[in-house]
């Protein structure tokens, strides 16, 4: 039953980031660029802010799931791109890093009638030297700004693209994708001048992130 | 939908059974994984007997990440990186090449392609 890979089907995968605020339309965003139908993988956690795992406390804890949504884009043969949905609670953020750690960049949706939302997606990919760009995803009856605005709104160095699109159209999606890329490009380019930034450190999921969510299963267990 | 079915069926009935497989794990001594890093079967290897890591295994006769294998194998993502990690400590799995973040020739190649979609 060994069908074997072989050396010329050897998929090279890179990935990049839909965030922004809660309901803002990241997994829609996902579906319409996305050639299968968007994947959910779940992680299980404590909501408990102790990482300390003791028996007697378990009764107060409460367990979450928290569900990313991703989706898939074979560019070329032998070439994946994922796109990764964060989740939309800020107090998982931890899972942001995760997901990050590695990724190309960072598309952050916004609802203009809900701006404040997208702040902590901002701060995260600004501390982190994640290139990104800011997508105003259209809402029926939300109101008009002007880029301007916005980008005084949200205090947004000049050379952050602010663009406008729709997560719910295909090919808006990908113009908004390619936008992003070429920000990305930009950026390595700009990089690669001027002296180099510390490169991020590999992916890495830290023990304490493991163990939550293997402590989460085991309390579901020992409560069921 | 399809997702929430399957969210529902780890709220309510498999869940404790990936934990069981990790034997109480929250890690593997054979390394990190990056969620979309690629899985795909070893050469010449063969199939674990474990029902669930066969699953694994079975997935990637194609090769899948972490996080598609998480999904598609209904398993908590820490969890299916404890297994694949193992499949991969042992030789069953490799783990094929995920690209640097500062790799322009990379994002060249992906903007080509998208742009020609």
């Amino acid at each position: 039953m060994a069908s074997e890979i072989d050396s010329q089907q050897r998929p090279v995968s890179a990935k990049i980031v839909i965030s922004g605020g809660f309901g803002v339309g990241k997994t829609t965003f996902v579906s319409a660029v996305s050639e299968i139908a968007p994947l959910r993988t779940e992680a299980k956690m404590t909501s408990a802010a102790s990482g300390v795992d003791d028996a007697t406390f378990v009764q107060q804890k409460t367990s979450t799931t928290v569900a990313m949504d991703f989706g898939k884009i074979t560019v070329e043969q032998g070439l994946v791109l994922y796109v990764f949905g964060t989740p939309g609670q800020d107090r998982f953020g931890f899972m942001w890093n995760d997901i990050t750690a590695g990724a190309l960049g960072a598309l952050i949706l916004v609802d203009t009638r809900r701006l404040d939302e997208c702040f902590n997606a901002i701060d995260f990919f600004e501390e982190r030297g994640v290139p990104f760009v800011i997508g105003l995803n259209q809402f029926d009856g939300a109101p008009q700004h002007s880029i301007d605005d916005i980008r005084e709104a949200l205090d947004l160095d000049r050379a952050v693209p602010i663009v406008r699109t729709d997560a719910r159209g295909c090919e808006t999606a990908l113009e908004t994708l390619v936008q992003l890329l070429t920000h990305v490009l930009q950026s390595l380019s700009a990089k690669a001048v001027a002296p180099p930034r510390p490169e991020r450190p590999a992916p890495v999921v830290t023990d304490d992130m493991r163990s939550r969510a293997m402590s989460a299963l085991a309390t579901e267990r020992s409560g069921a | 939908m399809e997702t929430d079915d399957k969210s529902e069926l780890l709220e309510e009935g498999a869940f404790t059974r990936p934990y069981l497989l990790t034997g109480g794990r929250t890690r593997s001594e054979a390394g990190e994984l990056a969620v979309e890093a690629m899985i795909a079967v070893t050469k010449g290897s063969s199939p674990p007997a474990d029902r669930d890591l066969a699953a694994i295994y079975s997935l990637c006769q194609t090769p899948n990440s972490i996080a598609e294998i998480s999904a598609k194998c209904a398993m908590p993502l820490g969890v299916a990186r404890v297994l694949v990690a193992d499949l991969w400590g042992e030789g069953t799995l490799e783990v094929l090449e995920t690209t640097r973040s500062d790799d322009i020739a990379i994002v060249r190649r992906l903007l080509d392609g998208i742009r020609n979609r």
